[in-house]
């Protein structure tokens, strides 16, 4: 990962999302990318230039464009038509983005499109967050990774952040996964955790 | 077999599939492929099909494909028929805020340029004090009557919403009126998602503090939320009030589910369900529920 005196930063072209510059460099705000925000409080996964990377949950293609600066290709999903347009916008102007309007919950819709991937990114605002990302471990590679940002307030708001976090955990280990880091994203999000997996 | 973006491919051999981008992501979305059978795409596949020579043209190809597929699906989305009738609700309840809050500014406003200490003056509502102010020059006249303006147009939109909700929604306009019908919708998120809803959420959409505040604690359960804008449950006397809701609630889900799923008026449901609904309101002993 690029650092420019401790500041994350990604190498592309810019102007996605008004993002600052610096020395050329595109500045990857923690505070407004939860993966920037893990780069930053933990470890992680470095993105390498032949990286293939699924995307759940793209949104308006911001953390995606800076992904895309790091690695190969990326499949990102998203769901609501409105953020997709935004996200098209970042394809028109990236080789490597590929928007799939599809509900990352039925992966099979997207089957056709999506290969073999190193790394599953997930950040999706579902009560079944684990469940979503054990379905598309279909796509990720022996050895590959997973990092699941989880989002506490949208998998039950009546329960503490904390034991989701724990339950969740739970849920992936029970599944076969190896679990190598898992820490919440304070300061930059609130009630939102990291969980970084080996499949 | 194993379907593909680019061809169909089956143990080795692949049968490429002839088309620009828009129809192949036509076929994609036609797919209709099992959960347990996700088989990830493989690229070297799409060299041996013909379809590309290297990685580069591959990435290409398929990008075409992603783009052209959502857009259409993007496209799709917004074609549907409750996608406009959200927005325009959701600007009537935005307006209707907008207009109240500058009608109090204004008269306000008006009360200190001229202090009057008549009961008529005190007792004049807002709305009515910016329609005579209005007419007046100066900033306060020009806000005024901008406010008057914004007003008329809200009258007009909310014409528009309600007769909308009638053509999208034809069996809950008929039960509850186009407006209180649009604006469920609203908080549902759309005519598909209302009509996946049980009664029991569709009683309480709109009282979402209420109904946490009686799940986290032991506060009482609402009784109404969007519904009780309908002038069956508010005219209610208040002890019958969550039994009539309770029966309308349960008689909008059948609604939304025909609307969706239908499309068109239903007659013979909504005789039986307005006298049903009229049976809850009136005496006790009359009741079957």
């Amino acid at each position: 990962m690029i650092r420019l005196n401790g500041i994350l930063v990604s190498k592309g072209e810019g102007g996605v999302y008004g993002e600052r510059t610096l020395e050329g460099y595109r500045v990857w705000d923690p505070y407004r990318s939860k993966l920037a925000a893990l780069y930053l409080v933990g470890k992680g996964i470095d993105l390498l230039p032949e990286t293939k990377v699924l995307y759940l949950g793209a949104a308006n293609g911001t953390t995606v464009s800076h992904v895309a600066d790091y690695v190969e290709v990326v499949y990102a999903v998203e769901f609501a038509p409105r953020p997709m347009q935004d996200l098209l916008e970042v394809a028109r102007r990236r080789k490597n983005v590929m928007p799939i309007m599809a509900d990352a919950s039925r992966p099979e819709q997207y089957a056709p499109l999506v290969e073999m991937v190193d790394l599953l990114y997930q950040d999706v605002a579902q009560p079944d967050q684990a469940a979503i990302a054990l379905a598309n471990c279909a796509f990720l590679k022996p050895g590959g990774h997973l990092i699941l940002m989880l989002k506490t307030r949208s998998v039950d708001i009546r329960k503490e952040p904390a034991e989701i976090f724990r339950d969740t955990l739970d849920i992936l280990i029970s599944a076969g996964i190896t679990v190598t880091e898992s820490t919440w994203l304070a300061p930059y999000h609130q009630d939102h955790a990291a969980i970084v997996c080996t499949r | 077999m194993q379907p593909c973006w680019f061809g169909d491919v089956d143990d080795g051999t692949c049968i490429p599939f002839t088309g620009d981008a828009a129809a192949c992501a036509r076929r994609i979305r036609d797919l209709r492929t099992g959960r347990d059978a996700i088989v990830p795409v493989d690229w070297q596949q799409a060299v041996a099909c013909g379809i590309c020579h290297d990685r580069a043209e591959y990435l290409a190809l398929l990008q075409n494909v992603c783009i052209a597929g959502s857009e259409q699906a993007v496209k799709e989305q917004y074609a549907a028929k409750d996608v406009e009738l959200l927005q325009m609700v959701r600007t009537l309840d935005e307006m209707d805020t907008v207009v109240n809050l500058l009608s109090e500014r204004v008269a306000d406003w008006y009360q200190i340029r001229h202090p009057s200490f008549s009961r008529k003056y005190r007792r004049t509502p807002a709305h009515v004090l910016v329609k005579s102010v209005g007419g007046r020059g100066g900033a306060i006249g020009k806000v005024a009557a901008g406010i008057t303006s914004l007003a008329d147009t809200r009258t007009a939109l909310a014409k528009e919403v309600s007769g909308r909700a009638c053509e999208v929604m034809p069996n809950t306009s008929a039960l509850i009126g186009g407006l209180v019908a649009a604006r469920l919708l609203s908080q549902a998120g759309g005519l598909k998602e209302l009509s996946r809803m049980p009664a029991s959420l569709i009683q309480v959409l709109g009282a979402r503090t209420a109904l946490f505040a009686h799940i986290r604690t032991n506060a009482p359960s609402p009784k109404h939320g969007i519904i009780f804008q309908h002038r069956r449950v508010h005219n209610a006397p208040r002890e019958t009030r969550g039994k009539v809701a309770r029966v309308l609630a349960g008689k909008l889900a059948i609604a939304a589910r025909l609307d969706y799923y239908r499309g068109s008026a239903v007659p013979a449901f909504l005789e039986d369900a307005q006298a049903r609904i009229d049976r809850s309101g009136a005496s006790e002993e009359g009741d079957q529920s």
